[in-house]
């Protein structure tokens, strides 16, 4: 049967429309070890309909691969792991492409081989699951490409999860906290028209009724203003007053009138200056839109952000409209026109914009096409509340250690962190991963790993090390599962380029339920 | 018995007694891998959690597992039931996916159950076979029938833990019900956030949003066009009406943003949901199942919450019991009525309220029926009632027991008075 994609992906077009979907058909990943957990992250990343997967791996299946990974069956015993994983994962969507590399990872980082080399730059984003011998070669070679690279380790209960990401950039972050950028304290001479033309007095009690807050709002302000010094309420008897003298006031019964008692109720709208977000001040001062440091291969978000600087420097201080309205009581005429005086503002101001980003793609000798009205459109909505954050090549940095050396109560996760490194750094020193019995050796290693001069660990972290041991299993489903449910996120959010990845570390724990994140810094 | 290869994972969780174990001295790892494949555990739901939970718990070493789903496979499923492909449209969830997974593992030690149908068809007696209960349902009214159905049968046997996970776009929920001992779902219903409404006369006279033009398609157009009809949005002609009609009252009100994809959204309730949450959700919720069945480690207390969308967060909390629980609590809810609202009103009034929320309700009193829906000759001879002024029916202090009949479980009431005798004009 004909599978319609727009009914298929119905139930994630609704968080990330066509325009992520799109991104997301256009990303390649690759993971490295074809472990439960990475199996269930590619899982989650084909149902959505990812454009490519790469699984590198050299070893084989055995009978202990299959526990606990559904993607393995009795069947692909004695078969390339990277392959059987790939075609069992890609039975769920053909639109996927798989690929497979039966290479081991050292084999690909010490070959001078131009398909070896060049492999990394295919990919959107690195995955690389549980133990990886290279894992510090890898990490830099990626680091230094500037793609982004995810850790994923899962033993026993324990779960943990690196972003290395030399920097994050969203548009789209969908914040629900968004507040509306309405312009009452600074109408412009369209808006300043209508609500000078809206004569309160001149209607009758049904019209009067069904006047949009927004005007009662600006009429309030600005005969505030007109009685104090052109200075908006500041203080809290002020804005009592504010209130009752000049919203209240304005109604004819506040009892009755829908759009006043809204008006009242949503009064800090009013009071709410039009202002640039502190955030979006300081990526204004970022050296990466100096004109020194802005060249061809300057990421369009910084194009964005210098074009909007320049927006802003020529009006007034004002960030492009973004044009959004809430609803309010209304009758539909008034409100409809108050919403075309809106959005012919923001029509207005992302030509502009437009024309600024143009004008510098040129100046730098780059190409229209790199942007779309589309894309301008989208960015204007989202000007005020863009993120940026800057990731660590680290696994871990000295005020985490810190954390971990000063006990307090709720230390598990802490612990649990840095048992799971040095878990993987006893693989590299014995060749095996550590059971109970080797909780003397997994002590040293701990210590000498950090650096640790005292005797004594902390009670509560040899309770962490003496259950990670105990526990110890790699495939436990659950935590696979749930890792890889995190894991895969992160990677649509990077993918789709919308909502806030990690920045940068998070860590579970399955026996208390609970978990915690910390930002390593470089 | 040699180890199945599901268990290479699982032994290593169970041989060994961890430093959290909070039984260390009844546990042994013999009864908890016995446990882990003699108990018998019970999903409800086959979709996007439970296709993620019947896979999670079949291969960390549960063997008789039972699954119920009433619904059938939908192409909109496709993005995150994994168990399911193209060909399987209209099928069977539950069917479809027992048959996969047991497929898949080819283990002949495991069994797994399918029940196409509703919860409600099953008794009593076929709900206390199971030692543990799995929820992943979308539904409010599912969940609060297996609630008070387990809660009723632990007052009198063995108590059954009712684990329940919930998901919506980048966030959900996973909890730990142990009923009667911690709180259960009903003591939490004023956590659900109702269902966007808009008011009538918006829909009626002033709309705004595309939404209002939509609502009115459906609310108000609909029932004047088909009367006595019900919508069906899973058939397109029915779904090409409302847009088209939503579409052209939006143009006439010179209304942007009717799209089909937004009507469907509205009539049909849409939640969005993907594979990766869902997979987080309900990894969680089988953790603790394996935890509890086993006693290797300690169980979640007893609310969990994850949000991915601005970075990723979890909250663990313990929810309280609620005392006025028409479920699990010792008190009835206290409500204050006006003196003037008639029987008919104050129906209105607790429908709405939060801790209440019950659709059909009936009422009575330890000594009369105040109003009952069935049977028809009760309900012809109660009906009166409604228009009768509540005060002239009760006394204050009197206790109403309000019931329903999708709900195995009776509310208690506890009315007081106050207010003027006649409706104040405003």
């Amino acid at each position: 049967m004909l599978i319609d994609k727009e009914t298929k992906y119905d139930r994630q077009l609704r968080l990330w429309a066509s325009t992520g979907q799109s991104k997301l058909e256009n990303s390649h990943i690759c993971l490295i070890n074809a472990t439960a957990t990475g199996c269930e992250i590619i899982k989650n990343l084909v149902l959505p309909g990812i454009g490519a997967f790469t699984i590198i791996d050299d070893k084989k299946v055995t009978i202990s691969d299959l526990s606990g990974n559904f993607f393995l069956t009795d069947s692909d015993i004695g078969k390339d792991l990277a392959t059987a994983a790939k075609e069992n994962l890609n039975e769920m969507n053909y639109e996927v492409k798989g690929y497979d590399i039966i290479k081991s990872i050292d084999s690909i980082l010490n070959s001078e081989e131009d398909d070896d080399v060049s492999l990394w730059d295919t990919f959107n984003v690195v995955i690389v699951s549980d133990y990886c011998c290279q894992l510090d070669k890898l990490k830099q070679l990626l680091w230094n490409k500037k793609i982004p690279l995810l850790i994923v380790n899962t033993i026993g209960f324990y779960g943990s999860l690196n972003l290395i990401s030399h920097e994050t950039t969203v548009i789209e972050t969908h914040q629900s906290n968004k507040l509306y950028d309405l312009r009452i304290d600074k109408p412009w001479h369209e808006l300043a028209q209508l609500v000078e033309n809206t004569d309160l007095d001149s209607f009758n009690d049904i019209d009067h009724a069904h006047v949009p807050s927004i005007v009662i709002h600006i009429k309030a302000l600005n005969a505030w203003k007109r009685d104090h010094d052109n200075k908006p309420p500041k203080t809290r008897d002020e804005r009592l007053d504010f209130k009752k003298h000049y919203i209240t006031t304005l109604s004819r019964n506040i009892n009755l009138e829908g759009n006043f008692i809204e008006a009242l109720d949503s009064f800090h709208r009013a009071l709410r200056p039009t202002e640039i977000p502190y955030s979006l001040q300081e990526l204004f001062n970022n050296n990466q839109i100096f004109d020194e440091n802005l060249n061809l291969s300057t990421p369009i978000f910084w194009i964005y952000i210098k074009a909007l600087k320049n927006f802003v420097d020529q009006n007034d201080g004002l960030l492009p409209l973004p044009g959004s309205l809430p609803d309010m009581e209304s009758d539909t005429e008034s409100f409809i026109s108050l919403k075309s005086i809106y959005r012919e503002k923001a029509i207005q101001d992302q030509t502009l914009f437009y024309e600024e980003v143009i004008k510098m793609l040129r100046s730098l000798g780059r190409y229209d096409d790199e942007i779309s009205k589309d894309s301008i459109t989208t960015f204007c909505k989202n000007a005020q509340s863009l993120h940026v954050s800057y990731g660590s090549d680290k696994l871990y940095d000295s005020s985490l250690l810190q954390e971990l050396l000063s006990p307090s109560p709720d230390q598990t996760l802490v612990n649990v962190y840095f048992s799971i490194l040095a878990f993987n750094t006893f693989i590299t020193e014995f060749g095996k991963s550590p059971s109970a019995t080797n909780i003397e050796d997994f002590t040293k290693i701990f210590k000498n790993s950090f650096g640790i001069k005292e005797d004594a660990l902390s009670s509560s972290l040899k309770e962490t090390i003496q259950e990670l041991l105990a526990h110890s299993s790699r495939s436990y489903h659950n935590l696979s599962s749930l890792m890889g449910g995190i894991a895969s996120q992160e990677v649509l959010k990077l993918t789709t380029a919308q909502y806030i990845p990690l920045d940068n570390v998070f860590v579970f724990d399955g026996i208390h339920s609970s978990s915690n994140k910390w930002k390593i810094n470089s | 018995m040699s180890d199945s290869i599901d268990l290479l994972s699982i032994r290593p969780l169970l041989d060994t007694i961890g430093p959290y174990n909070e039984i260390p001295d009844e546990y042994n790892s013999k009864d908890a891998l016995n446990a882990l494949i003699t108990s018998k555990i019970l999903v409800i739901g086959a979709g996007g959690l439970g296709c993620e939970i019947l896979k999670n718990l079949a291969l960390t070493g549960f063997k008789d597992i039972h699954v119920i789903d009433m619904d059938t496979i939908d192409i909109s499923n496709l993005n995150r039931q994994f168990l399911f492909g193209s060909k399987d449209v209209g099928k069977s969830k539950a069917e479809v996916a027992a048959k996969f997974v047991t497929q898949r593992l080819n283990d002949p030690n495991l069994h797994i159950t399918p029940y196409f149908g509703k919860i409600q068809d099953k008794d009593i007696e076929y709900y206390k076979q199971f030692s543990v209960v799995v929820c992943g349902l979308d539904s409010v009214e599912a969940r609060r029938w297996i609630n008070a159905t387990l809660v009723s049968i632990s007052e009198t046997s063995d108590i059954i833990p009712l684990i329940d996970g919930g998901t919506e776009g980048l966030r959900g929920q996973s909890r730990v019900i142990l009923p009667t001992i911690s709180s259960c779902y009903e003591c939490s219903l004023d956590l659900i956030s109702p269902r966007t409404t808009y008011p009538v006369c918006t829909i009626a006279n002033t709309p705004r949003l595309p939404e209002h033009c939509i609502e009115w398609a459906s609310v108000i157009r609909w029932p004047q066009v088909f009367p006595g009809q019900k919508f069906d949005a899973d058939n397109p002609e029915d779904v090409e009406w409302m847009y088209t009609s939503a579409l052209s009252r939006a143009n006439a009100f010179g209304i942007d943003g009717v799209t089909k994809s937004l009507t469907l959204g509205v009539v049909k309730n849409i939640i969005p949901a993907i594979a990766s949450t869902n997979a987080v959700i309900a990894a969680s919720c089988c953790n603790e199942a394996f935890k509890l069945i086993t006693n290797s480690n300690p169980i979640l207390n007893n609310y969990m919450t994850y949000s991915g969308d601005d970075s990723i967060f979890t909250f663990t909390f313990e929810l309280s019991k609620r005392k006025t629980c028409p479920v699990c609590g010792i008190v009835g809810i206290s409500i204050m009525a006006q003196n003037w609202w008639s029987l008919q009103q104050f129906i209105d009034e607790i429908t709405e309220n939060k801790e209440v929320q019950i659709k059909q309700p009936s009422l009575t009193t330890g000594s009369t029926y105040l109003y009952l829906r069935n049977p028809p000759h009760l309900e012809s001879i109660t009906k009166p009632n409604l228009s009768k002024k509540l005060n002239t029916l009760i006394k204050p202090g009197d206790e109403i027991l309000v019931t329903d009949p999708n709900l195995p479980m009776s509310l208690k009431l506890i009315v007081s008075f106050e207010g003027p005798e006649n409706e104040p004009l405003q």
